[in-house]
């Protein structure tokens, strides 16, 4: 089926293509209208309230260059058309040779009470794609289809800046506004946000407290006021949001092995083999505290893998237990206080499947985190235990228990199934063998985060708790209100100036 | 802050020795990954742990695992002899893990094998003695080849290790 492509347009609009099949009556036509303007009357009209007015070429005030070489017929004068029409056919008989973008049709429809008329809504998704009909022939109903090569490069009147730039502004309210957010050209780079969309985790080093004072959006735990200071502190211990931009100053430092760990820009992978001599802080690929403090259970039976995982998490200055098999990951677990699960699967014992549903069932059974939040759905199911858990599968400390555990997977083989069966399995996330330690530290940040920012509380202890261990004098003087107090109490100076990384490596013991 | 810029003169002198010293064993440990039985990218993780020019960290990996392939090896003789295919199945599955972990694609493949091999998803087979018998001879292929392709392995990373000291005992 031939779709014809016939020039819409709302009154004081920017002309715009629709595609119609030859066949199709107005009414088809109005379908499609309302598809393409489906912010500015889609939300408010039906197909059926939409009038589509024509006007004969000579009746256009505009089109003095009236061509003589055409006759001019008397019965076609301006009018509405009827919606069953045949639109091509009125078309054919008003523009013999083919529509022009002069000659748009014109959209026009009843008025709405003027509150919805003056604050139109410009929605983000504003068009293309999703409004095929059910006219399998028509090609494209973008905003931007191909025009036909007439008028295009010579302006119509209606100005070439709409054309250019056809933003939802000018469809919603019909005419030109001098916007230069509207979600057209050029400006739409400059649009995004380009703090804080590039990731949670990836490992982007920052060099330096100030810089990274200046650049991090707002932390959601942050007071208000003594804003720069706290910042420094906080991003540096539960920030899932923050992603410095790279500036120059990074980037030099990749030639310096200094404190300050070097730069990665955007691929770390590609860096790494430059970088890697530069290690020489135990905080290697990371930046200084930039993990929540979170404690972590590594789950693990073969002992070289636990080591190593052992040692990131010690780079990554998280607390960490490990445990060799299933039973023994649960029994740790119950203890309290775990953030993250890092499970591996084949265990010997019992399975890392078995531990994490056993986990699973004693957090439903005392009704810890998201599960106490839906009593009534779960009632059906598991009515009798809910109020009342057997005595053997009552935590001791449940206040240590505030939400459900995160439980990151380590699956040895990539099949999906596996993963597949890990998540049915209650896992929350998974990470393929061998580990990519860039990943993990990901998962450890973006997990973490979330955690640090459910268990506040905790997250405060272990501040503290670090506080005493790291010598603890210097910290924290600065706080001007309680709040702050509180909060500065990081790895950090208070005056924001970072402590020597070296200092949180007197934790670790030399291994070998 | 002084004792900072001590701090970065400190690690750059460190890290330059480190860069001229590691050179050559980098190059040893090289052929190694050309020959495709290190996956660099995972080696390389491991290293990057590494923060002193002796590379404790990495080398106490590295022959940790080295004990650990050996008794692995003895493990799974003996298994043979036994005819215990699940064990030798278990045992595979163990090793692939660190393998996979020390970027060793070759041993992780060997032993995937042995595990494939040593499983027994159906159950049905298990009463079969000719298929027993086929599949722990495969075994004992595989391991055989597994055990080659570890000298290797072993080979490049004794001479790695030993080239940082300056030091060669093999």
């Amino acid at each position: 089926m031939l779709s014809v492509r016939v020039w819409v347009k709302r009154p004081g609009g920017s002309p715009t293509i629709v595609n119609v099949r030859q066949d199709d009556m107005v009414d088809d036509a109005r379908d499609v209208i309302l598809k393409k303007y489906q912010n500015a009357l889609g939300k408010s009209y039906d197909a059926p309230d939409i009038s589509i007015r024509v006007v004969p070429r000579h009746a256009r005030p505009r089109s003095l260059d009236h061509t003589p070489g055409r006759g001019y017929d008397p019965q076609l004068s301006e009018r509405m058309l009827n919606p069953d029409e045949t639109i091509t056919r009125v078309l054919d008989d008003y523009f013999p040779g083919g529509q022009s973008i002069d000659e748009a049709l014109v959209i026009e429809v009843p008025p709405l009470p003027s509150v919805r008329q003056k604050t139109p809504r410009p929605s983000p998704h504003h068009g293309s794609g999703s409004h095929h009909d059910g006219h399998s022939g028509i090609e494209s109903n973008e905003y931007f289809p191909l025009m036909p090569h007439t008028g295009y490069t010579q302006a119509p009147p209606t100005s070439s800046s709409q054309i250019r730039e056809p933003s939802m502004a000018i469809i919603t309210t019909g005419q030109v506004p001098n916007l230069p957010g509207s979600p057209g050209g050029a400006n739409r780079r400059n649009v995004r946000p380009n703090t804080r969309r590039m990731q949670t985790s990836s490992p982007v080093v920052r060099p330096s407290p100030s810089e990274m004072g200046s650049v991090t959006p707002g932390v959601i735990l942050l007071p208000r006021q003594n804003r720069s200071r706290v910042n420094s502190d906080a991003s540096n211990t539960a920030q899932p949001v923050q992603a410095p931009p790279i500036t120059a100053p990074t980037v030099e430092d990749n030639t310096q092995k200094a404190s300050t760990p070097p730069a990665r820009v955007a691929s770390p992978l590609a860096k790494k083999l430059k970088e890697k001599k530069q290690h020489t802080s135990p905080a290697g690929l990371l930046p200084d505290g930039a993990v929540p403090p979170i404690n972590v259970l590594i789950v693990e039976d073969n002992s070289i893998n636990l080591q190593l995982l052992e040692a990131f998490m010690k780079r990554l200055k998280v607390r960490w237990q490990s445990a060799m098999n299933g039973k023994e990951a649960v029994d740790k677990w119950r203890a309290g206080g775990f953030h993250l699960v890092l499970m591996d699967i084949q265990l010997p014992v019992m399975n890392g499947l078995d531990a994490t549903k056993e986990i699973r069932r004693l957090e439903r059974v005392n009704s810890i985190g998201a599960f106490s939040q839906s009593p009534s759905s779960l009632s059906k199911e598991d009515a009798p235990a809910i109020p009342d858990p057997d005595e053997k599968d009552k935590l001791p400390n449940s206040i240590l228990f505030k939400s459900p555990v995160i439980i990151v997977a380590l699956t040895a083989s990539s099949l999906q199934s596996d993963r597949h069966e890990a998540l049915a399995a209650g896992c929350n996330d998974f990470l393929t063998k061998p580990v990519n330690f860039i990943w993990l530290e990901r998962k450890v940040t973006e997990w973490g985060c979330m955690q640090a920012l459910i268990d506040f509380d905790g997250w405060r202890k272990w501040k503290d708790f670090t506080k005493t261990e790291n010598r603890g004098g210097n910290e924290g003087k600065g706080g001007k209100g309680f709040r702050n107090q509180r909060l500065v109490t990081g790895q950090k100076g208070s005056g924001g100036e970072p402590k020597p990384l070296e200092e949180g490596g007197g934790l670790i013991p030399p291994i070998g | 802050m002084p004792s900072k810029d001590t701090d970065t003169i400190t690690t750059k002198e460190t890290a330059a020795v480190e860069e001229s010293e590691s050179y050559q064993s980098e190059q040893a440990l090289a052929n190694s990954y050309d020959t495709g039985s290190i996956d660099r990218s995972v080696f390389d993780q491991i290293l990057e742990m590494d923060d002193d020019e002796e590379r404790d960290f990495s080398r106490t990996i590295v022959f940790g695992f080295m004990e650990q392939a050996e008794q692995s090896f003895k493990d799974m003789e003996d298994s043979l002899k036994g005819k215990d295919l699940a064990q030798l199945s278990s045992l595979g599955h163990f090793l692939k893990g660190s393998s996979a972990t020390l970027g060793l694609v070759k041993v992780q493949d060997y032993c995937e094998k042995i595990q494939n091999l040593g499983s027994d998803p159906d159950k049905t087979r298990t009463t079969n003695a000719d298929d027993r018998e086929e599949r722990l001879a495969g075994i004992t292929s595989v391991l055989g080849e597994m055990k080659e392709e570890y000298k290797c392995v072993c080979v490049r990373f004794r001479k790695f290790y030993d080239d940082l000291n300056g030091d060669s005992q093999l």
